[in-house]
């Protein structure tokens, strides 16, 4: 078989005609979670603590213009969010109800980089794609009501997007832990792991070297081959009973990561058959009134639309490898290190003190960083660069506004990398607020690899 | 039906690979049984037991604390509570630079006493806000006057934390004209206040020593995770807040640290009584205590120990020595040798925040615990 000939039957194979069925169930469970989680960040007090109480935001580059809205504002925002997932959920006004889901989520995770969990990325690139797929083309309220609009059919590359979607997810995270603490020394699981020791029967064994390396191991091989397993029908049953297994475990030990197991668990159903899918949905239903035969498949999608997928995912693939383009340590300067599936992956902990010095009288001004962050940002920014930097630039225009003239910013900050002692992390003699922002290595974070 | 049951798009990559998937599976699968036995059995555990692993029990480490530090150190402030109350009444009744004098100690030893449970701000004392209402300086004397003025105030609100407590008595009975404002003709609100001030503590220890002796020590010493809101998470946490309040209000603050060098001497804690850096010593040394629990070997620095963190313990330890020694090397009062003793003043101020470092990133990354409730990555 030569290279076009395989292409030309992988095109086919993609453009085939499945049930629409693991797409619907998919949006039924993707609004189902993200109203749960919507309801749960609300009810913890999290709209307050995150986008209303801070006084200082730190943004995404390019994105600074994306501000919190106020007590009210974020509030409306939040329930206009929840309505969408409600209406993803049923399947009511689809088209509007994932765009305006899209937008709200994307736009408040955009606010402050401190929030910034995997899983929320993980989430709006889901929901971006979902504007694209006819979701609601079964089993919603939108085909009961318009019964011509109805896409019983999808070509099989509409559920395959979600699935590859998945597979980067977990493929990347497997790809991120081939590291040597990882895998050799089973760190972190050895600093996290007697944190656990309160849990009866398994607590004992929280300490034992071998529980670590068996957890680092094993959590590797299940991120990196997971996906081809889910992906094969023989497989598939087993895998996702190792799915479960895994995830719950994750929990049990890891509450700190939230809704991430629940949101891979459910989303992981998406991998198995149309046929299924297809059952589920007659079960539930009670009848077949959303089934029709074949003759009503249209491969309509435009080429527009192909091409664009293309692109997302080289995308996809591109982004979380762009660390490689950047110098020294990946955990150390954190350059590329969001955006790229790196979950409970290293121990990280510092702690900073910035002065504020008026060049002109010498006089020097130490920052109480808890006048300007809230505990969390404290923390987050203390090991992460682009956080130090921006919260540098703002002390600057804030000792300005105070009266001091042409304010010079210095950072004190120790870090402790996966246990290491911790050490200087910034050049103590840069000043940050002459510092841009910018996508080249940052040389004012002293160098990890101490030659 | 068109769809080739084998779904989704690695369907040609898995025909090839059929035969060696099965065997990855299979492995898979025999890992993942013995993962979920082992992690998911938890269900079927009654969790009376403490796991002790590399000799090490934090049931028992948390059991030591509440009975030897914690509820003794709350017992003892108690009576010197009591005892303050009786050295007050004795100067109020006959207010003169004599009795002044002698209520000094007992007012120092009570202060004193308090800096051993300043870390303790956690669980009852945290539900109070025990440390804000008894320790939060510098205090605002105009309003503190006004109340005496008007004798209408009420204490029990949050925004009065800055008109009661240790700072107020100092301020109250050690100010320069503490003696002529006992004496003065319309001294009947001033002395009320007084006692109200005292009154108020007193019924804030009770009820926070109430609380450890009934409710709160079965509370605490069954909790060994190290999540947020854990009894170990908050101890750690309150050493850094500790050090914190250190190398901020009670050193650096005053000595012009956030403000350009300008000094606040009266800012100083128990600033007219004039025993700072005797309040710093007596604070960082019960800090030192509580972290290696008296050497009973039961105590935080033990656990960093069973963590395989010998070196960082010992560090620890020694930072803390340091630290205290250079406190100890400046000379009371504070609000002076803020002016008169800089070197000294520098020197501990840069021990502290070296101690400070270490507790924040290095312990508190060592025992794994969380500061926030919000979701993380762990990273």
């Amino acid at each position: 078989m030569n290279i076009s000939a395989f292409f030309k039957a992988k095109a086919k194979h993609l453009q085939q005609p499945v049930s629409a069925a693991p797409l619907a169930t998919f949006r039924v469970l993707f609004g189902l979670m993200m109203l749960a989680g919507t309801i749960r960040f609300w009810l913890n007090g999290w709209i307050d603590d995150l986008y209303v109480k801070p006084g200082f935001y730190f943004s995404y580059m390019g994105f600074e213009w994306v501000r919190p809205l106020g007590n009210t504002g974020m509030h409306l925002l939040f329930g206009v969010m929840l309505l969408a997932t409600v209406l993803v959920a049923i399947g009511l006004f689809y088209r509007v109800a994932i765009v305006v889901f899209f937008l709200s989520f994307t736009y408040i995770e955009l606010i402050d980089v401190t929030n910034y969990l995997n899983h929320y990325y993980f989430i709006s690139l889901v929901a971006f794609l979902m504007i694209w797929l006819p979701a609601a083309g079964m089993f919603s309220v939108d085909a009961r009501l318009k019964p011509k609009q109805k896409v019983p059919y999808v070509p099989l590359w509409m559920v395959g997007i979600i699935r590859l979607q998945l597979g980067v997810v977990y493929f990347f995270a497997g790809l991120a832990k081939l590291n040597v603490d990882w895998m050799l020394d089973a760190i972190p699981m050895k600093i996290w792991l007697p944190a656990k020791s309160h849990l009866p029967i398994v607590g004992e064994l929280m300490y034992k070297d071998w529980v670590a390396y068996f957890f680092s191991w094993f959590g590797a091989v299940y991120d990196l081959f997971i996906v081809f397993f889910m992906a094969n029908h023989r497989s598939r049953p087993w895998a996702f009973i190792v799915v479960i297994g895994f995830h719950v475990c994750t929990a049990i030990f890891f509450p700190s990561i939230g809704m991430f197991p629940y949101v891979m668990m459910l989303s992981s159903l998406v991998f198995f058959s149309s046929v299924t899918h297809q059952k589920v949905i007659d079960f539930i239903a009670g009848n077949k009134a959303d089934t029709l035969t074949s003759h009503d498949y249209k491969a309509n999608a435009s080429s527009g639309l192909k091409w664009m997928f293309m692109a997302y995912l080289v995308l996809q693939v591109i982004v979380p490898l762009r660390f490689l383009a950047y110098p020294d340590s990946l955990f150390w300067n954190e350059e590329g290190y969001r955006f790229s599936w790196r979950v409970m992956l290293m121990e990280k902990s510092g702690n900073t003190f910035f002065y504020v010095k008026e060049p002109s009288t010498g006089k020097t001004f130490e920052v109480n960083n808890s006048e300007f962050l809230t505990p969390l940002q404290d923390k987050m920014m203390s090991t992460q660069p682009d956080m130090i930097l921006r919260y540098a630039h703002y002390l600057a225009s804030v000792y300005q506004k105070r009266g001091i003239k042409q304010p010079a910013v210095y950072a004190d900050c120790y870090v402790t990398l996966n246990g290491r002692r911790s050490r200087q992390f910034i050049d103590t003699t840069v000043n940050l607020a002459s510092q841009p922002l910018s996508w080249q290595h940052y040389n004012w974070v002293l160098p990890y690899n101490l030659k | 039906m068109v769809e080739n049951t084998a779904g989704g798009l690695y369907h040609f990559k898995n025909q090839h690979k059929m035969i060696s998937t099965k065997k990855g599976l299979g492995a898979l699968v025999i890992v993942t049984a013995i993962g979920l036995v082992i992690a998911c059995s938890k269900k079927s555990g009654s969790g009376d037991t403490q796991p002790t692993v590399n000799g090490f029990d934090k049931g028992a480490m948390l059991s030591n604390y509440a009975n030897n530090l914690i509820i003794p150190a709350y017992t003892g402030l108690q009576q010197q509570i009591d005892a303050l109350e009786t050295g007050v009444n004795d100067f109020l009744n006959s207010p003169s630079a004599t009795t002044q004098q002698a209520l000094l100690p007992v007012f120092k030893t009570a202060y004193l006493q308090f800096e051993k449970v300043s870390v303790d701000q956690f669980g009852p004392a945290e539900r109070v806000l025990f440390n804000n209402f008894l320790n939060t300086f510098p205090t605002d004397n105009a309003v503190i006057d006004g109340n005496i003025n008007r004798g209408t105030y009420d204490l029990s609100i949050n925004s009065a934390i800055n008109q009661q407590g240790f700072p107020a008595l100092d301020y109250l009975l050690f100010s320069a004209n503490a003696v002529s404002k006992a004496t003065a003709t319309n001294s009947a609100n001033y002395k009320k206040y007084v006692r109200d001030v005292v009154a108020r503590m007193k019924t804030l220890t009770a009820s926070v020593l109430n609380s450890w002796k009934t409710t709160y020590r079965a509370e605490f010493t069954g909790n060994t995770k190290s999540d947020a809101g854990s009894p170990i998470a908050f101890m750690i946490n309150q050493f850094a807040f500790e050090m914190d309040q250190m190398k901020g209000p009670r050193i650096g603050w005053p000595y012009g640290k956030q403000s350009g060098g300008t000094q606040y001497p009266q800012n100083t804690e128990g600033y007219e009584a004039g025993i700072s850096v005797a309040l710093a010593v007596e604070n960082l040394t019960n800090l030192k205590a509580m972290f290696n629990s008296g050497g009973s070997g039961k105590g935080m620095s033990d656990y960093l120990i069973a963590l395989n963190k010998q070196q960082l313990s010992t560090d620890v330890l020694k930072q803390f020595d340091v630290a205290i020694n250079s406190l100890k090397a400046i000379p009371d009062p504070l609000s002076s040798a803020l002016f008169n003793n800089k070197t000294q003043v520098d020197a501990a101020y840069r021990e502290i925040q070296i101690l400070l470092t270490l507790i924040k990133t290095d312990v508190a990354s060592a025992t794994g615990v969380r500061i926030t409730y919000q979701d993380t990555d762990g990273d």
